[in-house]
């Protein structure tokens, strides 16, 4: 199994728990969490992650203005970025694409279906 | 006796050259003075007086006497002077006897008598007329006719015979014989020619009279015609004025703009509001034109509609206005067009209403359920996550109990979680957020994208899916069409028994009435902003149309119900939304959908036989 470490950048501590507890179930990757979009950005400078799970409404500085700083640093720009969000319209999908993320995935979602979710969007060969 | 005397020495002829030529100068002076008082009056009785009084006078004779001859051939003293001591004769009836036709034709042509002794034979009277005469004591007389001359007709109507005889001046001389002078004959006969021009004058004056009563009398009636259409005119003007005035008052009152636009597009009346909005007056609005108004860019956008409402159509549209404050105002507007008898369009009737509010709630409706929506979703996420991992069994073992609880807390989860998104759905598409990304479709690529998301829930129902794809195109926007597509087939599947069949089937053919299809029952839609909806014919050259099925053999609808089920959370059974886990809204969510696509959606189901779900698509013909 490879593993992959994961960022979770969300201001709700229960989405982050059970991000983290969805996908270290269901494929025993490392699960970082971040409740802030700064945090979150010192975080994944460094650690690194493999793929950053971004909430895109947050307070102070949103998911949109996050994934901007995270793009504008080289520790970070190449780092895969999925946001996170409520918006399900397909406008709102195709105006998230638009900004450069992997891809979007919308809330409600099964946390154990993550793993599935995020290696299909972002091709990776996982076995889960 | 003695003026008797006097006349008798007057009436004798007087013997020189000098007398002679006074007589005549006094004759004439009489003849112009009784001349002058004929013609004073136009009143013929006064006229005949002052004759008979006049040449009494003048000749001193006993008697002078106006004869009217009448039609009947009898007469009557119509006007008598005669001296007191012998018997008046006015108005006595004299038989045709006496005065027989061939002695009036005589008369008429000009005869006059002169008779110096009534009793001397050589006068030439019968000796009954002698006797009649005695009567009245006549001993001499002197008779001219009284014409009515050709000249005394000037007025062509009522012509009658030239020289007709009216009647005759006569003297009496009754104390003794006389001997008449020539000058007393020429007078008598001149008054006479002066009476038959008073007659005359009399006649035109009389006809005159009877013009002008006849035409006063015409004119009288013509006034009153006038005065009443006039008053006439007046009511009518005062009843429309009235009634424009109540018009106004009523339209006053109100807070819409009312208007009235001739053929023009000129406005002919406004009510107060367009001051309140717009800052200008009714006075200063009418006569102009919807441009000088509007401005340019207003009245570009009107356009379409105002030519709609000429046209005779019914025009309704939304926009918004900038009033006199600055503001921004949503406004509907209706325009209703004003028809004739012949139905040709005179002009149109314009209402516009303030819709501002009923926006700004709209706008806090919608902003409120996407709000809402959103913020469940962050806790349905968590609640979701947690109640499947704790189901995966590896945080612990649960009783049986405790494992249904679990799947209870999950199902609804899950169920809260499509309702949460269906509303969503609902309300993005009815708030117009939505707008549909149309492109062309494949409708096999569909059909086999529905049936496969749709294959899990189909497996798990013991449902098999049957479908055929067909390689045609629609005009669509593909999410929201398999969207609608995965709704029927969720519904069909859920309303199907363990074993059943559910078939997506579609046809490609002319957009068709309804009644071709057989089907009963289609829920109306509201046609596409901006269009109105036509019904085409199979006989017609429109466009192809796509026709989807999706069938099941399920308990069917009740005939009752085929129309209520499209509207929200309306379902067969109130129970169906628990038992099958739907939300209610799928329906619904399918015809908003299906509407976006100018396309129809109906149900058919023979109950207890299963349903047919149909909706039309425009064929993309590329």
């Amino acid at each position: 199994m490879t593993t992959k470490c994961v960022l979770i950048i969300d201001d709700e501590e229960t989405i982050q728990t059970v991000v983290k507890f969805g996908i270290h179930m269901k494929a025993g990757w490392e699960v970082l969490t971040a409740s802030s979009g700064p945090t979150g950005i010192q975080t994944a400078q460094t650690a690194n992650p493999d793929v950053i799970l971004l909430d895109v409404m947050m307070p102070e500085m949103d998911g949109i203005a996050t994934f901007k700083a995270l793009q504008s640093h080289p520790q970070t720009e190449q780092i895969p970025v999925i946001f996170l969000t409520a918006k399900a319209q397909t406008a709102e999908k195709r105006q998230f694409n638009d900004l450069g993320v992997s891809g979007v995935i919308t809330k409600p979602f099964n946390s154990l279906d993550l793993p599935e979710q995020i290696a299909k969007i972002l091709h990776w060969q996982v076995d889960l | 006796m003695s003026s008797r005397r006097s006349s008798s020495r007057r009436s004798s002829r007087p013997r020189n050259p000098q007398d002679e030529l006074s007589y005549q100068r006094q004759r004439v002076e009489l003849l112009a003075e009784v001349t002058l008082k004929i013609r004073q009056s136009l009143q013929l009785k006064e006229i005949l007086r002052t004759t008979v009084t006049e040449v009494q006078r003048i000749l001193q004779a006993d008697r002078v006497l106006i004869y009217q001859v009448l039609p009947n051939g009898t007469g009557r003293p119509i006007s008598e002077a005669v001296r007191p001591e012998y018997p008046a004769i006015l108005g006595m009836e004299f038989p045709e006897e006496v005065f027989p036709a061939d002695y009036q034709n005589l008369y008429a042509q000009g005869r006059v008598r002169e008779i110096a002794d009534v009793h001397d034979p050589a006068s030439g009277l019968a000796d009954c007329l002698v006797e009649f005469v005695a009567q009245f004591e006549v001993k001499a007389k002197l008779i001219v006719p009284i014409l009515e001359t050709a000249n005394a007709q000037p007025i062509a109507s009522q012509r009658v015979p030239q020289n007709q005889l009216w009647g005759l001046l006569i003297a009496h001389q009754c104390d003794r014989p006389r001997q008449w002078a020539d000058f007393e004959l020429e007078l008598m006969q001149q008054l006479a020619d002066q009476i038959s021009i008073a007659l005359a004058q009399a006649e035109l004056l009389g006809r005159l009279e009877e013009m002008v009563e006849a035409r006063t009398a015409e004119l009288q009636e013509a006034n009153r015609n006038l005065t009443q259409e006039i008053n006439d005119r007046m009511q009518a003007e005062a009843a429309l004025r009235q009634s424009e005035e109540q018009l106004r008052l009523i339209t006053n009152g109100l807070p819409v703009l009312i208007s009235y636009v001739d053929h023009r597009q000129h406005y002919q009346f406004n009510n107060q509001a367009y001051e309140e909005w717009l800052g200008q007056s009714p006075a200063e609005i009418h006569g102009h034109h919807l441009r000088d108004v509007w401005g340019e860019v207003g009245y570009g956008g009107m356009q379409p509609y105002v030519r709609a409402a000429l046209s005779g159509e019914v025009a309704t549209y939304e926009n918004e206005i900038q009033s006199r404050e600055g503001r921004l105002r949503s406004i509907k507007v209706t325009y209703i067009p004003h028809l004739d008898k012949n139905h040709k369009v005179k002009g149109f009737f314009s209402l516009i209403s303030d819709i501002s509010d009923r926006k700004a709630i709209e706008r806090m409706k919608d902003e409120f359920i996407s709000v809402v929506s959103h913020e469940l979703r962050t806790p349905l996420t968590s609640l979701h996550s947690a109640l499947k991992i704790l189901a995966t069994g590896r945080l612990g073992t649960l009783s049986d109990d405790g494992q249904q609880m679990l799947e209870i807390a999950d199902d609804n989860t899950e169920r809260l979680v499509r309702l949460v998104n269906n509303v969503l759905d609902l309300q993005r598409i009815e708030s117009g957020d939505v707008t549909m990304a149309k492109q062309a479709c494949n409708v096999a690529e569909l059909m086999t994208q529905a049936i496969e998301a749709m294959q899990p829930m189909a497996q798990q129902h013991g449902i098999t899916l049957r479908t055929k794809p067909v390689n045609t195109q629609i005009w669509a926007d593909a999410d929201y069409m398999l969207q609608a597509l995965t709704n029927l087939l969720s519904n069909a599947i859920k309303f199907s028994l363990s074993g059943g069949e559910v078939w997506l089937t579609v046809e490609s053919r002319l957009q068709l009435d309804r009644s071709d299809i057989g089907s009963k029952t289609e829920p109306s839609l509201p046609p596409p902003k901006g269009k109105k909806r036509t019904r085409k014919t199979q006989h017609s050259d429109h466009p192809e149309e796509v026709l989807f099925q999706v069938r099941d053999q399920g308990q069917g609808i009740p005939a009752a119900k085929l129309e209520s089920i499209f509207e929200r959370f309306q379902q067969v059974d109130s129970s169906d939304s628990r038992k099958k886990g739907g939300t209610g809204l799928g329906l619904t969510i399918c015809r908003k959908i299906i509407a976006q696509h100018e396309g129809r959606i109906w149900a058919e189901s023979q109950f207890g036989q299963g349903s047919t779900f149909f909706f039309a698509i425009p064929a993309f013909k590329g």
